[in-house]
């Protein structure tokens, strides 16, 4: 019997701005090499989330102008099938700008805040926006829409230690998630809070992640938030094998996938982490960047050689 | 007291040249300034620019016009770009046939308007934004542009690309003269939108989306406004032909009021038709002969802008592509002819704001699936670039435990140049294409090896040359004789570790000082044993 998921990608034209198709044909190509047919829906301004006849649902990651552009539509149009598919047990991956729509609100650098999908307990506070608040915490300790406040010790970060003081993220990103590391490129001028209760999608080892408190992206079931940014899943083949399985999972209950040669895709992760002064052998309990036991390594990249132009 | 009648006069002379300077005329004023005379061509947009000023400087000196071209005018910041326009503004020698003529970034128009405050032209050839987030968009741009664009004089041309809608349609209430060139031919467009183009953009006037007829690369095409009724301006210089003439030229049609030629440029692909259109507007503009604009066929291209070397009796070709759009269109004009093509891919960061490669999802390599037999990947993201052409199904089918069938991944950009003309059969080209920091290094490689013509590099070392010889004879410096086998294939994870150890230590050996030890550099190239075994005689070469 053939498998068969449909996988939904939300604005594929509007929040594709770091290559974030390259997630939509890392899932498609590694179902098609096992076999799984995959169709593809692209669903744009207006088009509706049909909860039961999705089995995974994309969005990429866009700046401000683009979130802008979308977070009515997503909130009016989509946003409680939304709510509804990942109950029923849906896979969803949300990247960066689409990560921080998911949420419960994020609050841009400039103009006012974009209301969120509340798909997952979280929020978004971009720095300029977030230093005009009293010592960093977002409403003053109110939570979006009513409600009692997740800040002052239960949330994560805000509060607890002041507005993180590192400048807008971009570098490479390394998570520990599930035994394994995750490799990305975080790009977010955006620091992201997570409700009480819920569970991130892993551990900081290089990096900044949602805050600079540790913790990265959000878990909630099948469903997957990550800052890291545009082509995520070809990086990483285990968490894209892990949305595939999650797909399959609602139609045909556990599914074991064959395994795929991913000898490229395991070079270029190791690559990033060589980047980020990171090896496999350094792996321990103690990866504090610069400030541990294991000294950065010298920066591997072109900076600094002659040949570049300008 | 003689001293007090000296001071006396002093401060009179001082106060009649004050007066005199209140008195002096805005014409005078004008009349001080380095302007070139002949008036000058500023040539901007985001790409294309610097070719289309090469092709326009070849037709000038045809012509029998002596055009001034500053080496680096690249829009730069701060002191050093206005160091850059003082030096060349003071080089143009003041004759009659003296043409200034100038490629920089569409930012940096106001400040050139300044020092150019008459141009005779402003060329624009397209502006394309927003390709990554965080870029300014188009339209940023062209609200820059066209803020600059007010202040200039009503004499001064516009010569504006017709096919981009953000050029086009700049500056609408500028009452200056318009020229426009564009593409006719039909053949060669796309129905669909690109895919490079990130969202095609809305109307300049009303802001309702854009429809096409056709596209020719991102989103130059022919294209209308259904909101307004605004449309594609119909060009005075068009294009009714693009065909190809050989591997890497292309045979152009070109049509304009007084004139109707076909060209064969040595340059492929649409983007280049669009600068040879650009040149030759410019050209039929200042009122050059139209037997001149046949010198545009032989023009040279700049470095890495599709530059030809001879190696080892195989023509590598050097393609320098920075972001998505380019990479995509580099690879069609090497690939427009279907055939296959042996070819060098590279990938680089650069500084610090080139850290994210994630623009190459963004390029085409799924249509071009299968034309190029054996690539090498290379550059310090290669298994990034990799990653992205085993998604778009170069490498076959991913089940398969070989998954780079044919292709090898060489981090080091000279060892894979050297594989790379290894593995290609006896008198066929080698493409690379790459973005800037490898095919540097390529190139620095090749001229150490006197591979590269450069004049003015040589009108600049020759002193130096005299002077070694009155020394006496020096150490001779190995010549290649021919590209060499460089070392069994490796894996991919073999190849990237084994590049960055090597990496760590040249940089650890001094590598940082850069202009000195060009040529220890070339002698620590030697771990890979091609320059011993040249010495040796075994100039390898092609199987």
């Amino acid at each position: 019997m053939t498998s068969k998921i449909t996988v939904a990608h939300l604005y594929p034209d509007v929040m594709s701005a770091c290559g974030d198709r390259g997630n939509v044909a890392a899932v498609v190509r590694r179902c098609r090499w096992r076999n799984i047919d995959v169709t593809v829906t692209e669903l744009g301004m207006g088009d509706k989330v049909v909860p039961d006849q999705v089995d995974l649902i994309v969005i990429g990651g866009g700046g401000e102008s683009r979130q802008r552009q979308i977070a009515g539509d997503l909130y009016k149009v989509k946003g409680c099938a939304i709510r509804d598919a990942v109950a029923a047990g849906t896979a969803a991956f949300a990247v960066g700008g689409g990560f921080e729509l998911f949420g419960r609100f994020c609050q841009p650098e400039r103009g006012a805040e974009l209301r969120g999908v509340e798909l997952f307990d979280s929020w978004t506070i971009c720095r300029a926006a977030a230093t005009g608040e009293a010592g960093g915490t977002p409403h003053g300790g109110a939570t979006p829409h009513g409600g009692t406040t997740p800040h002052g010790g239960t949330a994560r970060g805000g509060t607890a230690h002041g507005p993180t003081t590192t400048d807008s993220a971009i570098r490479d990103l390394v998570v520990r998630w599930e035994g394994g590391l995750l490799v990305g490129f975080e790009n977010s001028p955006g620091q992201t809070y997570l409700g009480a209760g819920v569970t991130s999608l892993g551990r900081v080892v290089s990096g900044r992640g949602n805050n600079g408190d540790g913790s990265e992206g959000v878990r909630l079931g099948n469903a997957v938030g990550t800052n890291m940014r545009g082509p995520c899943l070809p990086a990483n083949p285990a968490l894209a094998d892990f949305l595939i399985s999650a797909a399959l999972s609602r139609r045909y209950g556990t599914v074991d996938l064959a395994p795929l040669a991913d000898d490229l895709e395991l070079a270029a992760r190791g690559a990033a982490m060589n980047r980020t002064a990171l090896s496999a052998r350094g792996r321990g309990p103690k990866w504090v960047l610069g400030g541990g036991a294991i000294a950065p390594r010298p920066r591997f990249g072109m900076r600094g050689r002659a040949g570049v132009r300008g | 007291m003689w001293s007090g009648k000296a001071v006396v006069s002093t401060c009179a002379a001082l106060a009649r040249l004050a007066v005199a300077a209140g008195k002096r005329s805005s014409t005078q004023r004008d009349a001080r300034r380095p302007e070139v005379r002949g008036g000058s061509v500023l040539v901007t947009g985001t790409s294309g620019k610097g070719t289309t000023c090469r092709m326009l400087a070849e037709v000038m000196r045809a012509a029998g016009l002596n055009p001034v071209v500053p080496a680096t005018a690249r829009g730069r910041v701060g002191v050093a770009r206005d160091l850059v326009e003082r030096a060349w503004t003071r080089r143009v020698p003041r004759d009659a046939r003296s043409i200034g003529l100038v490629a920089f970034e569409p930012a940096a128009l106001r400040d050139y308007l300044r020092r150019e405050p008459h141009p005779a032209a402003v060329v624009i050839t397209n502006i394309l934004g927003g390709l990554a987030d965080g870029e300014p968009h188009g339209a940023a741009v062209t609200a820059r542009l066209e803020k600059a664009l007010r202040s200039l004089p009503a004499s001064t041309t516009l010569i504006l690309n017709a096919d981009d809608p953000h050029v086009a349609a700049i500056a609408a209430d500028v009452p200056n003269p318009r020229l426009y060139f564009g593409i006719s031919d039909i053949v060669h467009s796309r129905v669909r939108a690109d895919r490079t183009a990130a969202a095609l953009p809305c109307c300049p006037r009303c802001g309702h989306p854009l429809s096409y007829a056709c596209t020719y690369y991102a989103h130059l095409g022919h294209w209308a406004c259904g909101g307004c009724g605004l449309g594609r301006p119909e060009p005075d210089v068009g294009l009714t032909k693009v065909g190809r003439a050989g591997p890497s030229s292309s045979r152009l049609q070109v049509v304009a009021t007084s004139v109707s030629t076909i060209l064969d440029v040595p340059l492929p692909g649409m983007y280049n038709a669009y600068n040879v259109l650009a040149a030759l507007t410019a050209a039929t503009h200042l009122g050059l002969p139209a037997w001149s604009l046949r010198a545009i066929e032989g023009f040279s291209t700049g470095p890495t802008q599709m530059e030809p070397i001879r190696v080892a009796g195989h023509d590598v070709q050097l393609a320098v592509a920075t972001n998505a759009i380019a990479y995509t269109e580099v690879l069609r004009a090497v690939l427009g002819d279907a055939e296959p093509k042996r070819m060098v891919l590279g990938l680089n960061t650069g500084h610090r704001a080139q850290q994210d490669i994630s623009w190459i999802w963004g390029v085409d390599f799924e249509s071009l699936a299968g034309l190029v037999p054996g690539a090498v990947i290379t550059g310090d993201r290669a298994a990034d670039l990799a990653v992205r052409l085993k998604y778009a199904g170069w490498f076959g089918d991913g089940r398969d435990q070989r998954q780079t069938v044919g292709a090898r991944i060489e981090p080091d950009p000279v060892r894979a140049v050297q594989a790379g003309i290894q593995g290609t059969p006896a008198g066929e080209p080698l493409w690379v294409v790459s973005t800037p920091a490898a095919l540097a290094e390529i190139r620095r490689w090749l001229r150490s090896h006197d591979r590269v013509p450069h004049p003015e590099t040589r009108r600049r070392t020759a002193p130096f040359r005299a002077d070694a010889r009155k020394r006496g004879p020096q150490p001779t410096r190995p010549r290649a004789a021919g590209p060499q086998p460089s070392g069994p294939s490796r894996s991919a994870p073999q190849a990237v570790a084994g590049y960055m150890a090597a990496r760590r230590s040249r940089r650890a050996h001094g590598a940082r000082r850069r202009w000195t030890t060009q040529r220890d550099w070339t002698a620590q190239r030697d771990w890979t044993g091609w320059t011993s075994r040249m010495r040796r005689g075994q100039s390898g070469g092609s199987r």
